[in-house]
């Protein structure tokens, strides 16, 4: 396979002096074409940063210290603002948190997408919402943003998405606004949309066992760095990693019948520079000496690569 | 049917304002140190006088009947008669009319052909707060009150003969050169701020929308600037920018005072001053109200306006 | 004094300008730098030289210590007006945002009442009723700026009221007017603040057209307006009369508002976004 999006050491910073904060920390990300990866982690982990960078889309207040975001091989940093946007247009596609505030409050829904699809015309228009299961497209397409529900605005905002066929779709927690009824269709819409245009798909998330059930990939990130990555099924069973760990214990849909749920102790860090040591040594339980002095290096077995002081082996549960 | 309630309740509210408007102004007036008559009669009349001239008037009368009175006229359309011309207050504002409006125009023109676009560009192209260049240049527009531009140019193409007037009005109809000639510079000193305040404005405006969601999603999907301005931008950021525009008309309408003053325009704003002075309470009392009426329909109309462009708002802000 | 370290450095020019006027005011008033205003020291309408560092005026008197009294006058009256709009707009806005209903009505009825006068006629009518001066000037100033920052109060303390840490205060049984001491007045402060800041430039605006009019500060007094006032009478014999105090009446405008759009910054922070 070849790589289509390959982030490399990305260190990103927000504000300045005093006020710093080191959202991106060396963060490592590799994903191939068509392929399904799930970026898991807690608020403040740097994943919709991330996300962002992708595409270039960082705001104005943050500044990209180190590192590199390649997609088809260009860094994204050396483009011209043209091919910046010729990438976003013909690579890339964006499905958001709030679905309603990601649509002009001020547009038909109609126009919207009509615009997206560059003067297909209307059927087309009618068509795609269609084809994202929106029941009555025509009362959709003449309905304003806060008239639709979450759910419809985000099925709109995934046929926007895909309207131009992208090689990734970049999903930054894509169900967190919605009624939990809806969040499974969905994403079953937005995985088989993705499948049938050979779109490959980069889901930020919190939640680590649903990211497994889908996806192939799994990268899980702490303190602005993937501390673990590799197939989903594997990470989810045989974390190398003991935030993994940790982060598995704590979610009630992994743990077992009559298992108890362990909440991860400890907050996690707000990082104002680069970390001295490994960020999560403070709510470690298997902390060492090193992990508070020096930066664990990237340890890569089998496809399973983890940054860690001590991991786990591979296939062995944690 | 929710539309007529809204346009209903609207109009109650501007004639209750009106309506306190006209007391307050009206109690202003009687409350001035100095009567009509002292003032007219100068500091040698006898009481005799001044009481003769004061009945000639119906200032004789108990204050709440002159304000019925005053009241009942108004509401027939008779904004009553200058107490020192003779001539209806009408009459005596129409006559001044053309200068405030054409004042106006020009203003108001220059703030949305510079002031808007102006505000665009410098947010789209700040893209965020904004170089100290910027702000202390939006500063300096907002910091340069009339009197001292005006009185600066007026140093100026005094002492150099540039090509424009000085004062010396002569009014459009009756020769459009000599008419421009004597209004492009205090147009200009107005223009000035008119254009300073919808920049800033405008610009603020557009810096909130950028941070929109919807904007983040058009820049992810490749749109460029420009579309995203026009298709975005522009409708999304109008509502300010519209009641700046509008405050502006209505602050210009109800009379450029300073302007008028130093460039020895014959507007409305130095005639309802100089009525102060004269303490001719018919002249005083017209113009405030009819400025304060331009205020109040032209909010009204703002207020609908604001339901137009936000369908979030339904139908003419009902939702609110 | 944390507030000030969040500032940019265009604002703490902006503040670093305003204690500079403060402090010329001050020399110029206190410690008589520049001489007495009063007095003739030289020839009519001389131009700047070491004797009279900004030249003399109509009557020969030196124009530093005039400008110097003029500064302190405006400075005063606008500072003055400001802490009374605030202290009035802080009340109305709480009761009109706060409370609501009826009382709420009333207070914007009243606020929009002012809005509806045009500015310079307002300041006029006031000073036609209570006599040109100062008095006059310090009330036309509060009646300008009392209707925006009210408004802006009022919007504020809504917002606050909505909240949940107000509602939960409620139901735990906490009065009103511990709540609005505790929770609403330090959530709207900020607001005051700003717009008190923007008030003042308004203050020193409204003070020079008023008495630039004839209608504000009254001679032998000096102020920024009336200095420009002056003048303006003899702008192309003497144009230095004119240029002074209105350079320095610009700068202190500058100053305020450079410094508002910092503490509104610092305050209110938004994010930004570029378009490319």
């Amino acid at each position: 396979m070849t790589v289509l999006l390959h982030v490399e050491a990305l260190v990103v910073e927000y504000g300045s002096g005093d006020g710093t904060v080191r959202a991106l920390d060396g963060a490592e990300l590799v994903v191939e074409e068509g392929a399904t990866v799930g970026v898991v982690g807690e608020s403040g982990s740097g994943k919709s940063t991330l996300g962002a960078a992708v595409g270039g889309l960082l705001p104005a207040a943050a500044r990209t210290v180190a590192g590199d975001v390649r997609v088809g091989g260009v860094s994204v940093a050396a483009m011209t603002p043209l091919q910046r946007r010729a990438m976003r247009r013909d690579q890339l596609g964006y499905v958001f948190q709030e679905p309603i505030g990601a649509l002009d409050p001020t547009m038909r829904i109609g126009r919207q997408l009509g615009h997206v699809l560059r003067g297909q015309g209307r059927a087309a228009v009618l068509d795609w919402l269609e084809r994202v299961a929106l029941r009555d497209p025509a009362r959709v397409a003449a309905a304003y943003p806060h008239q639709l529900s979450g759910g419809m605005a985000q099925r709109v905002a995934i046929a926007m998405a895909m309207a131009s066929e992208p090689a990734l779709l970049i999903a930054d927690e894509p169900t967190a606004a919605l009624d939990s009824e809806v969040r499974e269709e969905v994403l079953d819409l937005v995985f088989t949309l993705a499948a049938g245009a050979g779109t490959a798909i980069l889901w930020l998330s919190h939640d680590l066992p649903a990211v497994a059930k889908r996806c192939s990939r799994v990268a899980v990130m702490y303190g602005g760095r993937v501390v673990e990555s590799g197939p989903a099924a594997e990470v989810l069973v045989a974390p190398r990693h003991p935030y993994t760990a940790a982060l598995r214990r704590s979610v009630p849909s992994a743990a077992g019948r009559g298992e108890r749920l362990v909440p991860v102790p400890g907050q996690p860090p707000v990082l104002t520079g680069a970390a001295v040591g490994c960020a999560f040594a403070p709510r470690c339980p298997a902390v060492l000496e090193p992990c508070t002095v020096d930066r664990p290096p990237l340890v890569g077995d089998l496809d399973r690569d983890v940054l860690c002081h001590l991991p786990a082996p591979v296939g062995a549960a944690r | 049917m929710r539309l007529i309630g809204w346009w209903a309740r609207r109009v109650a509210s501007a004639a209750a304002t009106l309506t306190l408007v006209s007391i307050l102004i009206f109690a202003a007036s009687r409350l001035m140190p100095g009567g009509f008559a002292e003032v007219v009669l100068g500091p040698f009349a006898t009481p005799e006088q001044q009481a003769e001239v004061s009945a000639r008037y119906g200032l004789d009368r108990g204050v709440v009947e002159q304000y019925g009175l005053w009241l009942a006229a108004v509401l027939r359309g008779d904004l009553g008669t200058s107490m020192i011309s003779g001539e209806p207050v009408t009459v005596e504002f129409l006559l001044r009319m053309p200068v405030t409006v054409e004042l106006t125009l020009l203003g108001v023109a220059a703030a949305a052909v510079i002031g808007v676009p102006l505000g665009i560009v410098t947010a789209v192209r700040a893209g965020g707060r904004g170089g100290a260049a910027g702000r202390l240049a939006g500063g300096i527009g907002v910091s340069v009150p009339e009197f001292v531009l005006g009185s600066l140019v007026v140093f100026v193409f005094s002492r150099f003969a540039l090509g424009l007037t000085i004062g010396g009005y002569r009014p459009l109809d009756e020769d459009v050169g000599a008419n421009l000639r004597s209004i492009v510079l205090p147009a200009a000193v107005l223009a000035f701020f008119a254009v300073a305040v919808t920049a800033r404005t405008t610009r603020d405006a557009v810096m909130g929308v950028l941070v929109e969601p919807y904007i983040t999603a058009a820049v992810a999907r490749g749109d460029s600037p420009f579309t995203i301005v026009v298709r975005h931008v522009l409708r999304n950021a109008a509502m300010p920018v519209l009641v700046v525009l509008t405050t502006i008309t209505a602050y210009l309408l109800g009379g450029a005072v300073i302007v008028e003053y130093l460039f020895n325009l014959p507007g409305v704003g130095s005639y309802v001053v100089a009525a102060v002075g004269r303490r001719d309470y018919a002249v005083v009392q017209a113009g405030v109200l009819l400025a304060a009426a331009v205020f109040v329909v032209l909010n009204m109309l703002v207020d609908a306006a604001t339901g137009v462009l936000d369908p979030r708002l339904g139908s003419a802000g009902e939702a609110r | 004094m944390t507030w000030i370290r969040g500032l940019d450095r265009l604002s703490l020019a902006g503040l670093a300008v305003l204690a500079l006027l403060v402090g010329a005011a001050l020399a110029g008033t206190l410690l008589g730098v520049g001489g007495a205003q009063d007095a003739i020291v030289g020839p009519r309408l001389a131009p700047p030289d070491g004797q009279w560092p900004l030249g003399t005026d109509q009557l020969g008197r030196s124009m530093l210590p005039r400008v110097l009294a003029g500064i302190g006058t405006t400075l005063l009256l606008s500072a003055v007006a400001v802490a009374v709009t605030a202290t009035a707009s802080t009340l109305l806005g709480l009761v009109a945002g706060y409370r609501g209903g009826w009382v709420g009505e009333v207070v914007l009825r009243g606020v929009d009442v002012l809005y509806a006068f045009p500015t310079i006629v307002l300041a006029i009518l006031v000073a036609a009723v209570l006599g040109p001066g100062r008095s006059a000037t310090l009330a036309s100033i509060v009646l300008v700026t009392v209707p925006l920052m009210t408004r802006l109060v009022k919007v504020a303390a809504e917002t606050v009221a909505r909240r949940d840490f107000v509602t939960s205060a409620l139901i735990s049984g906490a009065s009103h007017r511990y709540v609005l001491a505790r929770h609403v007045l330090p959530n709207v402060a900020g607001t005051v603040a700003v717009q008190g800041t923007y008030a003042l430039s308004v203050g020193i605006l409204v003070e020079g057209g008023l008495s630039f009019l004839g209608f504000g500060v009254q001679p032998p007094a000096s102020s920024l307006g009336a200095l420009i006032q002056q003048g303006g009478i003899y702008l192309l014999a003497a144009p230095w009369l004119l240029v002074w105090p209105g350079m320095v009446l610009v700068a202190a405008v500058l100053a305020i508002t450079v410094f508002g759009d910092g503490l509104r910054d610092r305050l209110e922070p938004r994010d930004s976004r570029a378009l490319k």
